[in-house]
């Protein structure tokens, strides 16, 4: 498995939510691959599906919402099922949120989450190249005299920033080979969101996991991704390559936002 | 380095309690010692009856050391009374408390976190139960049943788990839609252990807050059923039915019913404050 090679593969899903006995689409048959060690941007404003999108994946849509149609395979296993999907989330997907604090069991100090994560799966830190969680929260950019620090605290007596690295953190230790990154840094500010994109940089670099990485900022996006992916109402409008179509964008919809930047 | 060994204990696993919990438990601890020791302690008094010193008033009020809380109607000792009746008040509060608290707060996680058809039936059990006045249903019990401490508990707890239901549900219910919660499934955790290990726990501040009004309700609730003559009965004492059985004599003799009401106000405001340092000592946010 080199760079390159497909990890997931979407064809032609639709995703329907049903409010008091309406139907209405919210993903209207988006067909995607993603490949392994590849940065793929979804982007869109409020609205557009791309939530929606990130959540089928590991199966974790509202109640009222369902798949409808079209189908998934990751690593060329389908993904349909509660099971198959109680299988992949966590162990092979992981998914990262916009609030990085709100995301953490507030009453649970740090290290007994990670450990309560590494008991539910496999601990596959020592895969990822660390010797330990004091060593990975190394390797995620945390100072090593802090470390101790930081394991004991609580969620809230946390930074924006060191929330989110704890949040990938937690996603990393079963050894994933995707994480899902629903805006996970539209809620910091511009030095630390540059923080956090370092570290998912050097996510795909190093440890070789794809990410998917949902935003509504074109200019994060263009300057992270190695593929990006419009939404508009629940469609893929335009996808290809960031660089191809930053400079030539052909879909209308991708040039207001381009114009907008 | 006093300030580093107590941030050290804060740190470690073991942590101290703090300052206001050991402050707030010491009262209930002590009560809850006498009343245990209580046979051991010479209290012929609160049975035996002496016509010759009815209604004598407390030592402060102009009565003598024999009766330091003064006697009733049938001359039997008042501060003997009281802290025979601490046995059978406190047995079936605590008792009544935790036998609605756990099932209750199991039922309202469950409706709360499952959602659909479990949370209806158990919301309607719910309602159905609070719809049977509670003194009706200790009635219907105590008839068919007979009379003893563990039928009153068993009254007093099925009257009270819907408290806990209803407001552990409600709780639940936003509770779920946080994003830890979602967290927490994106990392693959088990429904039943988010549930039980992560909800559980951020609903204990409210539960408090319910279990500390139920214990007062239930005390009094002790005191109507003994008050109408089928809770606690003579030669048992408790302090419910002490304020019952004063409550005539209160323009001539005050001190019957109000000493065992002040102290069932004292015991409830205790365990309330209890309750509510118990809950900031969870929730490491309330903290400074």
């Amino acid at each position: 498995m080199t760079a390159g090679d497909l990890l997931l593969k979407i064809e032609d899903l639709k995703v329907t939510a049903s409010v008091a006995g309406v139907d209405t689409d919210l993903i209207a048959g988006v067909s995607l691959n993603i490949p392994r060690a590849r940065i793929i941007g979804v982007i869109g404003e409020s609205g557009s599906g791309k939530t929606t999108l990130a959540r089928s994946i590991i199966g974790l849509l509202e109640s009222n919402v369902r798949v409808s149609g079209g189908g998934m395979t990751l690593e060329g296993e389908p993904l349909a099922t509660a099971r198959d999907f109680a299988r992949i989330r966590g162990a092979k997907v992981g998914l990262i949120m916009q609030e990085a604090k709100a995301s953490l069991d507030p009453l649970i100090r740090i290290d007994r989450q990670m450990r309560e994560v590494a008991r539910q799966h496999r601990d596959r830190t020592a895969s990822i190249g660390v010797a330990g969680h004091a060593d990975l929260l190394e390797r995620l950019g945390f100072l090593p005299s802090d470390i101790q620090r930081v394991m004991r605290s609580y969620p809230h007596e946390l930074s924006g920033g060191m929330a989110q690295r704890i949040a990938i953190a937690l996603a990393l230790i079963p050894g994933p080979s995707m994480l899902i990154a629903d805006e996970c840094t539209s809620a910091l500010d511009v030095t630390t969101q540059a923080e956090v994109v370092t570290v998912i940089q050097g996510l795909v670099t190093d440890l070789g996991l794809s990410i998917l990485f949902v935003t509504h900022d074109l200019s994060l996006a263009a300057g992270l991704c190695d593929e990006l992916v419009v939404m508009h109402r629940g469609e893929v409008v335009e996808l290809g390559a960031t660089s191809s179509m930053i400079s030539a964008p052909e879909h209308p919809y991708t040039q207001s936002l381009l114009a907008a930047r | 380095m006093a300030i580093d060994a107590a941030t050290a204990a804060r740190r470690g696993r073991l942590r101290l309690p703090s300052a206001p919990l050991i402050w707030l438990s010491l009262p209930l601890v002590l009560l809850v010692g006498v009343a245990v020791l209580a046979p051991l302690l010479p209290l012929d008094g609160a049975r035996v009856q002496d016509l010759n010193a009815v209604l004598q008033p407390p030592v402060w009020a102009g009565g003598s050391w024999s009766h330091p809380l003064g006697s009733d109607q049938l001359g039997r000792d008042v501060l003997a009374r009281l802290i025979l009746g601490a046995r059978l008040t406190f047995a079936i509060a605590g008792a009544s408390m935790v036998a609605g608290l756990v099932p209750g707060t199991l039922l309202g996680l469950l409706a709360g976190y499952a959602g659909g058809p479990v949370d209806r039936v158990i919301s309607r059990l719910a309602d159905a139960q609070l719809a049977i006045p509670a003194l009706l249903l200790a009635m219907a019990v105590v008839a068919s049943r007979g009379n003893s401490v563990s039928v009153l508990v068993f009254v007093f707890a099925l009257a009270s788990w819907p408290q806990y239901a209803r407001v552990v549900r409600a709780e639940v219910g936003s509770l779920r839609e946080r994003p830890f919660v979602m967290g927490l499934r994106a990392a693959g955790l088990r429904e039943r252990r988010i549930a039980l290990r992560h909800v559980l726990p951020n609903v204990f501040g409210i539960v408090v807050v319910v279990a500390t009004l139920q214990t007062g309700t239930i005390v009094l609730a002790e005191s109507a059923v003994s008050f109408l003559g089928f809770g606690v009965t003579p030669p048992d004492i408790s302090w419910g039915q002490m304020l019952a059985d004063g409550k005539d004599l209160l323009t001539s003799a005050w001190w019957v019913a109000v000493i065992p009401g002040l102290a069932i106000a004292l015991v409830v405001l205790n365990v309330s404050l209890l309750g509510d340092a118990l809950a900031t000592e969870m929730d490491p946010r309330r903290k400074r």
